[in-house]
């Protein structure tokens, strides 16, 4: 057939964009490209509405309006017949795509409040979805997505997490457990077969908060639980879901599907993660075309369920600070789970202060989506939580507990931007910590020798608080610490002194630490260094989604506690498996 | 009555109904020819909530203005949203009053009625109007048959109060307005926008019946509204 003379100039991404839009277009996607009446009631909706004062650029049915004018041009025949009077536009060029992928990723997080919110049922959370998959389809996508989605694609998880670095946190973890109950019957088991309840994860959890790993090992021992984690296939989030990417969010899912049938695994629990439950709960049985033999919950659910079964006993003053839920816009909005988390927060501490709005109509934490890959929008990104920030500072509690791994860093952002004074948590944290085991833990000794004796760190950040708040937690765990306030300070002091750590701020003026990562690592004198990154800036977070050819031996996120950081640093230097 | 006043009630409406319906058809059949997307998800949530019950709680949104945020934070435009369709069926209505039970509009109440009820649609039209035209916001996401169906409906209402007590002795150019009207807006409507009641109940009705395996619909209350 010949090419009308449009169909010739135009670029060959925006064609295939045009033919492959008609291909993604089921009922559900013409019903809400052709429902909106343009009420504007959605429009005080968004975050990023009520963040922005004064900019419609940021309102759903505009942001829904670039992708349907596109719908309408080719595919709906009243704006094939008169584009001029609804609107109706075809894309031409790769800038057009471009300005398309700069509203679909970088002004929406998909958190579908707008959606619940639309009298019309238009649900433009899954229209913009969509859009990103086309776009995605060309190769046009934030850099950050395309690194984290090749990592889900290759390694089977979003975090490039290695299997024996994956094994061996939870070797640690398991140790630590042991050493904690002062039982070494309590275990992380891994790959048993025919368990009550296979565990699935975030990577998150296993590269950054290995914290919350022991903590569910220990619910599970306490509640005596017939359970075990794959080896492989364990990743429960899908980066498909915010890509758009079906085939992705498919290969994902049925990977980890399949794992639980060989292990003949019951049941399939899914930590606290938003999206990670939305898409492997709901999301992936139609990516995948997989009718899921098993039963799945949240770990949520499982930990309330231990409770009303007596299977577990809680001492709620043991988190008695004032709390305050926030819930994932995938749990809430798109899963229904809004009372467990509260009935489980009301019997795990003291002082619960409910947040306004809340459940399915609570803002979104300015991280979904999969926004925390895409640090070229992170400046919007957090302009856009203040909202959120209001909201949370309204609540005057001192701990926000989320059930998602993004709002934890989602919100941990908004919370330093704003400079709240709030830490963020998740429920197996606070349950953990409630825990009452009839067994009495065993008081740890003092030891002779410190976590840290003999070790010797360079610390270098240029923030004069932060610098001395490391080096002297380190130093009372037995390091000798060396203060550096730039990269190329702690480059000099790493050759004069020899350490056998460095940590590096990612921000610190001067040369760029990347730069400094990179002289490190070639140094053949340096052979054995390791290297741990710290970072507090969200903005600098691609460095960390950005592979580099030896990555750091470790990443910490600021703000940390001593417990973390002891922990962290403890890992990077492989001390994790003796005694402290 | 004039040859052109009877004309206009009568065959030039049963013509442009004819067509609309039509048209109607095409565009259902246009819309369902795309297939469904399917659920093969178990059902979430708790036992208040299920597939069907979520597509009715969707569907019986519309006459339930406290459960969305974005009606019960804006009841002026809830309200608003009300009289502007109760116009636009009283003033369907009368079309087919007028040619065919006259008698009913000898009835001076009826007729004050109607007259008040199309005349608020009509104040709303004009409201929305100013709203469209004023707002940043509306002005960023209106197309022009945004504004097109907006006056044509505001303009319809107004001749509509005048054609309600059918009385032409004083001339007929307010009822011939009113049913060209009319026939104008049967053979656009399909066109515009204002045909999105056509998808109304299928864009609920997906909407609601996904919500409800995913345990939201029927949302649950408790204790949530202290802004709202
Ligand atoms: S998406 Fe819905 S609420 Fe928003 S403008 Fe369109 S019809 Fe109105
Ligand atoms: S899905 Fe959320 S972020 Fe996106 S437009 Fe709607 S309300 Fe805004």
């Amino acid at each position: 057939m010949k090419k009308s003379t449009a169909e010739e100039s135009r670029s060959h991404k925006a064609q295939v964009v045009v033919d492959r839009l008609g291909k993604k277009l089921n009922r559900q996607i013409v019903g809400s490209m052709v429902a909106c009446v343009h009420c504007g009631l959605c429009t005080d909706s968004c975050h990023y509405v009520l963040s922005n004062p004064g900019d419609p650029t940021y309102a759903p049915a505009y942001k829904a309006d670039r992708i349907r004018k596109i719908f309408k041009r080719h595919y709906d025949w009243t704006g094939r017949v008169f584009p001029w009077l609804v609107g109706a536009k075809t894309v031409m060029t790769d800038e057009e795509l471009e300005e398309l992928k700069d509203i679909s990723f970088g002004k929406c997080t998909n958190c579908r409040r707008c959606s619940l919110n639309c009298p019309m049922g238009v649900d433009f959370a899954t229209m913009n979805r969509m859009t990103r998959g086309l776009l995605v389809s060309v190769g046009i996508m934030p850099e950050g997505v395309a690194t984290v989605s090749k990592d889900q694609w290759e390694l089977g998880n979003q975090m490039g997490v290695l299997k024996e670095d994956y094994l061996e946190t939870l070797e640690w973890m398991e140790e630590e457990l042991q050493d904690e109950l002062d039982d070494p019957s309590a275990k992380i088991p891994v790959d048993k077969e025919d368990c009550a309840v296979v565990y699935s994860i975030n990577p998150r959890e296993a590269k950054y908060d290995p914290r919350t790993i022991g903590d569910a090992a220990k619910i599970f021992h306490a509640a005596g639980e017939d359970w075990t984690m794959p080896s492989d296939g364990w990743d429960m989030t899908n980066f498909g879901l915010f890509s758009g990417d079906d085939e992705l969010g498919g290969a994902v899912a049925r990977h980890l599907f399949d794992r639980v049938q060989e292990l003949g695994g019951k049941k399939l629990v899914i930590s606290e993660c938003g999206h990670g439950y939305r898409s492997t709960r709901c999301e992936a049985p139609n990516w995948a075309k997989y009718d899921v033999p098993f039963e799945m919950e949240s770990s949520v659910e499982t930990m309330l369920r231990y409770v009303k079964e007596g299977r577990i006993k809680l001492d709620k003053t043991r988190n008695s600070k004032p709390v305050t839920f926030h819930d994932s816009c995938n749990l809430a909005r798109s899963c229904g789970i809004t009372e467990e988390p509260r009935e489980l927060l009301n019997l795990v501490c003291t002082d619960f202060r409910e947040m306004y709005p809340n459940r399915e109509e609570n803002y979104c934490c300015t991280g979904g989506g999969g926004a925390m890959s895409m640090s070229e929008y992170t400046p919007r990104r957090l302009k856009s939580g203040k909202v959120k920030a209001e909201q949370l500072k309204a609540t005057g509690a001192k701990v926000v507990v989320t059930s998602c791994h993004n709002c934890v860093d989602g919100l941990t952002d908004v919370i330093r931007h704003y400079e709240l004074d709030m830490e963020v948590t998740q429920l197996v944290n606070l349950v953990a910590e409630a825990l009452v085991i009839e067994k009495p833990a065993r008081v740890p000794t003092v030891v002779e020798d410190l976590p840290l004796a003999g070790r010797r760190i360079v610390v270098a950040d240029d923030e004069p608080d932060q610098l001395l708040y490391l080096a002297t937690v380190m130093e009372d765990y037995g390091a000798t610490v060396y203060q550096a306030a730039s990269g190329d300070e702690a480059l000099t002091l790493v050759r004069k002194e020899k350490p056998d750590l460095v940590t590096l701020d990612l921000a610190m003026p001067g040369r760029p630490v990347t730069e400094i990562y990179e002289v490190l690592r070639s140094d053949s004198e340096l052979e054995g260094l390791k290297i741990c990154i710290i970072t507090g800036r969200p903005e600098m977070r691609e460095l960390i989604y950005q592979r580099m050819e030896t990555p750091p031996d470790g990443y910490l996120d600021k703000p940390l506690s001593e417990d973390d950081l002891l922990r962290g640093v403890r890992k990077v230097l492989e001390l994790s498996h003796q005694e402290v | 009555m004039s040859d052109f006043l009877h004309f206009s009630e009568h065959t030039l409406q049963e013509v442009a109904l004819v067509f609309m319906a039509c048209v109607y058809v095409t565009r259902i059949v246009w819309f369902l020819r795309f297939a469904a997307g399917k659920e093969r998800q178990g059902q979430t949530g708790s036992g208040a909530t299920s597939p069907t019950k979520g597509f009715i709680y969707s569907w019986a949104n519309v006459a339930m203005p406290w459960a969305m945020e974005s009606t019960r934070t804006k009841p002026s435009l809830y309200v608003q949203f009300v009289l502007f369709h109760l116009g636009v069926t009283t003033a369907i209505g009368l079309s087919f009053v007028i040619p065919y039970a006259p008698a009913l509009l000898e009835n001076g109440l009826l007729v004050l009625i109607l007259q008040i009820v199309i005349g608020l649609a009509f104040l709303v039209g004009v409201r929305r109007f100013i709203r469209r035209v004023s707002d940043p916001y509306m002005r960023a996401i209106s197309t022009p048959d945004d504004y097109f169906s907006l006056l044509l409906l505001t303009a319809w209402f107004f001749f509509a109060v005048l054609a309600v007590p059918n009385n032409s002795a004083g001339g007929e150019w307010h009822l011939l307005m009113y049913f060209w009207l009319t026939a104008f807006f049967l053979v656009y409507v399909p066109f515009s926008k204002i045909s999105h009641y056509l998808y109304y109940p299928f864009t609920r009705f997906y909407f609601g019946r996904s919500m409800g395996y995913r345990g939201v619909y029927p949302i649950r209350r408790v204790h949530k509204a202290k802004t709202s």
